[in-house]
C-alpha cells in the first residue's frame, strides 16, 4: 500500500522527535538512577554516549568525545577534514548527529594539543569563513519532501494515519492505535502505560470562518492537556515572558565580546545539548540564562564558554528529571574549567539573575499553536528548527518567545503550503499575520544567509528532522528576494 | 542581588531538619520580626541542588496569601539561606496539639492528638489549601509534595503551602516527570502505579488524604512500602480492574494477583463528616486521575457554600479579605513569638520511596 508509506516515514519522525523530547535514553537514565545510588548517575551520560556511538557504527573508545568548543570552532581544518575524509554528501542519509559522533578521534587530538580551548578565541581567528558543506543534493531533498506532502494530500488514508500520528505528539505515550505500534517498538514497552483511550480522534478541520472553535474542550479527557487551566496558564505565560527578556543591545556594554561569539557559543552548546540528550526546553532556557546574564555582567572573552557551560548546567537542573553531573560539563568543555569554577560560576549566575528561571519556554507556545494546526508533525518539525534559529541569531533577543513561536509556525506552514493563517491559528498563537511580520523577515533573512552555525545546520539536516535546515534554506534562496525585497540578495549576512 | 548578609538575622532555635536543609527560627536584627531561615547545605560535588533552584525560582513567582512567602535568598560560600515568613506550626503539629474533645481523655485509651479538628476549622483549612493549590496550578506549577508537614498555620488561622523543593513548572502537554514524588502516604495511585505522566491531579489526591486526616487525626493511608500503600488504598477504595479503570494493566507497577477488595463507604471510616463534605472528599480521592476534581472545581463545591454565601459570592479576593476579619487575617507577617515547630518542609524526600 503505497499510500501508507509516507505516513510511515513521518511516523519515524515522530518517534525520533519523541526520542528527543522525552526519549528512551532519558527514561532509562531516570530509571537507572531510581534503582541505583547517586554515584552511578555519574556514568549515565557516558552510557548514553556509548550507546549512541555504537548505534552509529563508530568504533572507538567509549569515552565521551570531548572537544573544546573554542578549539573546535576556530579549528577550520576540522571542518575541511571531515568533508574530505567522508563522503561528498555528508548531509545525506545519516548526517547530523552521526557525523558528529563519527568525527575521527584524530580531530580532537590536535584540537586539544593545540591548546586552543579558546573557542571564542581572538576575534580574527574566527573570521575565517568556513566553506560550508552544503549538500549538493539539496534540491533532491526538497523534491522528496514535497512528494511526501503530495501523497498525503492525495490520499485520505494517509491523512488519517497522519492525524493519528500527530495526536501522538502531545500525548505520545497515551494513545493506543495500530499506528502506534511502530512507535512503541522504539520505546521501552513500559513507556505507554497511561492508556488514554480518549485521545481526541476527530480534530476539527481547519476552520475557515472567523468563528474560533474551542479546541481545549476536546482535551477535557486528556489529563496531560490540563484543559481546565490551559487558558489561564497561557495568559500568565504571556505576562511572564515580558519579565524575562534580555536586553537586545547588551553587546554594546561588553568589552571583549561580539555577537558572532555568542553565535559560536550557542552553536557549540547545541551540540552539547544533543550529546547529553537533553530536553528542548533546556536549550532555550540555557540561552535565555546566557543572554540575561550578559545583559547584567561584563564577561571576559576567556570566560564566555564558562558562562555557556554553566547556563546549560543550571538549565538542566531546572528542567531535566535527571541532569548530567558537573563533571560531564567540565569534560565537554575539554577540561577548560575546573568543576569548582563551574560551581562557583553557577552561584554567581544564579545570584545575578536573582534565581529567576521563570522564563516561559517557547516550546510551550509552539505546542500550543501546533494544537490549532492539528499537531501536523511536519509543520512542527520545521517549526522547531525555526524556533531554534532564535537561539543562535542574536537579533531575536528583542522578540518575545510567544511571537517567535508564532513566526516559526507561520513560516513552517508557509513553506509547506498549509493554507492561511486563519482565525483559529491567530487565536492560539496570539498573533495576527501582521504582528508576526518582523520576526518572520528575520527568519527568512537568517535562512538565506550563508550557514554560520554548522552544528545547528547539521543537526537539522538529518532525516529525523525532515532535513529541515536544507529544505528551508532551499526555500529561502528561492523566496527571500520576494519577501525581503530585491536588494536583499546583495547584502548578505553580517548578522552573526 | 541582595546585599543581605547572614548576620542580619539572629539565629534562634532549630525548627526542623531534613535531608537537604535545616530550618531555624530567626529574627531580623533591624526590624525585630521573626522569620524562618532555611539553610541549604551546598554539595561540593553538585553545587546548588536542583530542588533549591526550583524552589527559589518558583516561590519568587508564587505570591499568594495561601503560599508561604520567600523574603530573601542569601548565598554564601558553602550554604544557601532562604528567608521565609514565620509561621507558627505545621498542620501536623497543629493537629497533634489539639485538645481532645470533652470526654475523650477520661477514657484514657487514646493518645493525645488522636482526635481530629473541629469541622469549621477543617472547612476553613481545606478552602485555603485548595486556594493555594489552584493558584499553583493556574501558574503552571505542580507542588508534588503536599502533606500536613508542608502546610503551615499561623495564629491567625491562616494556612499556607510551603516547601516547594519537589515542585516544578509544567508545560502543556505535561512532560514526563520523575515518579519519585510525594511522600508515600499522600502519593496518588497513578504515581504509585509508576505513572510519569501525571498532572495537577496528583496534588488533589494529597489534598483528599489531608482532608480525611484532619477529621480523624490519623493519616488515611499510612503505607510502609509502595506495594503496601496501594493495598491500603485498594482496601478502602476497592481494587481497580481493567473494567473500572481501563488501561490500568499497562502501568509498570500493575500486578495480576492483587487481593480484590470491594469499595468501602468513606462514611464508615469518617463518621463525623457530613454528606456534602463527603461528596467533595470522594471527588478528590478518585483512583483514576482524570476523574479527580480540580482545585478550581473543588472551590466551587457546595460544601464551601457557606464561605461563599457569608460573603455574598463575591470575588475570591474580596472573600479572602472578609475572611480576614473573621480571624483568618491576611496580614502577611507574623509578629508575636509562636510555639516553635514549623517544619518548612525539611522532611522532604523522607519516605520518598
Amino acid at each position: 500500500m503505497p499510500a501508507g508509506r509516507p505516513a510511515r516515514q513521518r511516523l519515524a519522525a515522530v518517534t525520533n522527535e519523541n526520542d528527543e523530547n522525552a526519549g528512551t535514553t532519558r527514561l532509562t537514565r531516570a530509571k537507572a538512577a531510581a534503582l541505583s545510588t547517586t554515584s552511578d548517575a555519574h556514568d549515565l551520560p557516558k552510557k548514553a554516549l556509548a550507546t549512541k556511538k555504537s548505534a552509529t557504527n563508530v568504533t572507538g573508545t567509549a569515552h565521551p568525545r570531548k572537544r573544546a568548543a573554542l578549539g573546535d570552532v576556530s579549528n577550520v581544518a576540522k571542518g575541511a577534514e571531515v568533508v574530505d575524509g567522508k563522503e561528498k554528501k555528508p548531509l545525506a542519509g545519516k548526517a547530523g548527529l552521526v557525523s558528529k559522533a563519527a568525527q575521527p578521534t584524530g580531530i580532537q587530538k590536535p584540537s586539544r594539543t593545540n591548546s586552543t580551548r579558546t573557542i571564542l578565541g581572538p576575534k580574527d581567528r574566527n573570521t575565517a569563513p568556513h566553506e560550508l558543506k552544503r549538500p549538493a543534493s539539496g534540491s533532491g531533498v526538497v523534491g522528496n519532501v514535497s512528494k511526501k506532502r503530495n501523497v498525503s494530500g492525495s490520499s485520505t488514508k494517509a491523512i488519517k494515519e497522519e492525524e493519528t500520528t500527530e495526536n501522538l505528539a502531545p500525548s505520545s505515550r497515551t494513545t493506543k492505535t495500530t499506528v502506534t505500534v511502530e512507535i512503541e517498538s522504539n520505546m521501552p514497552a513500559k513507556k505507554e502505560f497511561t492508556v488514554k483511550s480518549t485521545t481526541p480522534t476527530a480534530l476539527p478541520e481547519a476552520v475557515e470562518e472567523e468563528e474560533v472553535p474551542d479546541l481545549d474542550k476536546e482535551d477535557g479527557d486528556d489529563p496531560l492537556m490540563v484543559a481546565e487551566y490551559v487558558v489561564e496558564i497561557f495568559e500568565y505565560l504571556r505576562e511572564l515572558e515580558l519579565t524575562t527578556m534580555a536586553n537586545p543591545n547588551y553587546m554594546e556594554s561588553q568589552g571583549e565580546l561580539e555577537w558572532k561569539m555568542r553565535g559560536i557559543l550557542v552553536d557549540w552548546l547545541l551540540e552539547v545539548h544533543t550529546r547529553f540528550r537533553l530536553l528542548p526546553e533546556t536549550l532555550f532556557l540555557a540561552v535565555n540564562i546566557i543572554d540575561r546574564f550578559l545583559s547584567m555582567k561584563v564577561v571576559q572573552l576567556d570566560r564566555l564558554q564558562l558562562v555557556g557551560v554553566t547556563a546549560m548546567f543550571i538549565a538542566s537542573k531546572y528542567e531535566e528529571v535527571l541532569s548530567p553531573h558537573v563533571q560531564n560539563f567540565r569534560h565537554v568543555a575539554d577540561d577548560g574549567f575546573t568543576e569548582e569554577e563551574i560551581l562557583s560560576a553557577e552561584r554567581f549566575v544564579l545570584g545575578a539573575l536573582n534565581y529567576d528561571l521563570s522564563y516561559p519556554n517557547p516550546m510551550n507556545f509552539l505546542r500550543r499553536i501546533s494544537k490549532a494546526d492539528s499537531y501536523d508533525i511536519q509543520t512542527r518539525t520545521l517549526g522547531k528548527y525555526l524556533l531554534e534559529i532564535s537561539c543562535l541569531d542574536h537579533r531575536f533577543i528583542a522578540h518575545e518567545p510567544s511571537r517567535i513561536a508564532a513566526a516559526s509556525m507561520y513560516l513552517a506552514r508557509l513553506v509547506l503550503e498549509r493554507g492561511d493563517w486563519d482565525a483559529t491559528l491567530a487565536r492560539y498563537a496570539g498573533y495576527t499575520e501582521e504582528e508576526i511580520q518582523p520576526v518572520l523577515l528575520l527568519m527568512i533573512d537568517y535562512l538565506r544567509s550563508p550557514v554560520v552555525h554548522e552544528a545547528f545546520f547539521k543537526k537539522y539536516a538529518s532525516k529525523k528532522f525532515l532535513k529541515a535546515s536544507i529544505v528551508l534554506r532551499a526555500w529561502a534562496k528561492k523566496w527571500a528576494p520576494y519577501y525581503l525585497g530585491e536588494d536583499a540578495t546583495t547584502k548578505s549576512a553580517k548578522q552573526t | 542581588m541582595d546585599k543581605r548578609h547572614p548576620s542580619s538575622f539572629q539565629q534562634l532555635e532549630k525548627l526542623g531538619e531534613g535531608t537537604y536543609a535545616t530550618v531555624f527560627k530567626g529574627r531580623n536584627r533591624q526590624t525585630g520580626e521573626f522569620v524562618a531561615l532555611k539553610e541549604i547545605h551546598l554539595d561540593s560535588e553538585e553545587g546548588t541542588p536542583s530542588t533549591a533552584i526550583r524552589e527559589i525560582s518558583l516561590m519568587k513567582e508564587l505570591k499568594h496569601e495561601n503560599i508561604v512567602s520567600l523574603h530573601d535568598v542569601i548565598h554564601t560560600e558553602n550554604k544557601l539561606m532562604l528567608v521565609f515568613e514565620y509561621m507558627d506550626k505545621d498542620l501536623k503539629k497543629y493537629m497533634d496539639s489539639q485538645p481532645l474533645p470533652p470526654g475523650y481523655d477520661s477514657h484514657g485509651g487514646r493518645s493525645r492528638g488522636a482526635g481530629g479538628l473541629p469541622p469549621d476549622t477543617i472547612k476553613s483549612f481545606m478552602y485555603q489549601l485548595l486556594r493555594g493549590i489552584a493558584f499553583c496550578h493556574d501558574n503552571r506549577v505542580l507542588h508534588r509534595d503536599l502533606k500536613p508537614q508542608n502546610l503551615l498555620i499561623n495564629t491567625k488561622g491562616q494556612l499556607k503551602l510551603a516547601d516547594f523543593g519537589l515542585a516544578r513548572a509544567f508545560g502543556i502537554p505535561v512532560n514526563t516527570f520523575s515518579n519519585e514524588v510525594v511522600t508515600l502516604w499522600y502519593r496518588a495511585p497513578d504515581v504509585l502505579l509508576g505513572s510519569r505522566t501525571y498532572n495537577t491531579s496528583i496534588d488533589i489526591w494529597s489534598a483528599g488524604c489531608i482532608m480525611a486526616e484532619m477529621y480523624t487525626g490519623r493519616p488515611l493511608f499510612p503505607g510502609t512500602t509502595n506495594e503496601d500503600q496501594l493495598q491500603k488504598i485498594f482496601r478502602l477504595m476497592g481494587t481497580p480492574s481493567e473494567r473500572s479503570w481501563p488501561g490500568i494493566s499497562s502501568f509498570p507497577e500493575y500486578r495480576q494477583g492483587w487481593q480484590v477488595y470491594a469499595t468501602q463507604d468513606l462514611q464508615i471510616l469518617l463518621p463525623m463528616i457530613d454528606q456534602v463534605g463527603l461528596s467533595l472528599l470522594s471527588g478528590m480521592l478518585q483512583l483514576r486521575p482524570e476523574m479527580r476534581i480540580s482545585a478550581e472545581q473543588a472551590l466551587r463545591h457546595p460544601w464551601f457554600a457557606e464561605i461563599h454565601q457569608r460573603y455574598g459570592g463575591i470575588q475570591q479576593q474580596v472573600v479572602a479579605q472578609q475572611m480576614g476579619q473573621q480571624g483568618l487575617n491576611q496580614q502577611v507577617m507574623q509578629q508575636g513569638p509562636g510555639p516553635a515547630g514549623a517544619s518548612y518542609g525539611t522532611s522532604m524526600a523522607q519516605g520518598a520511596y
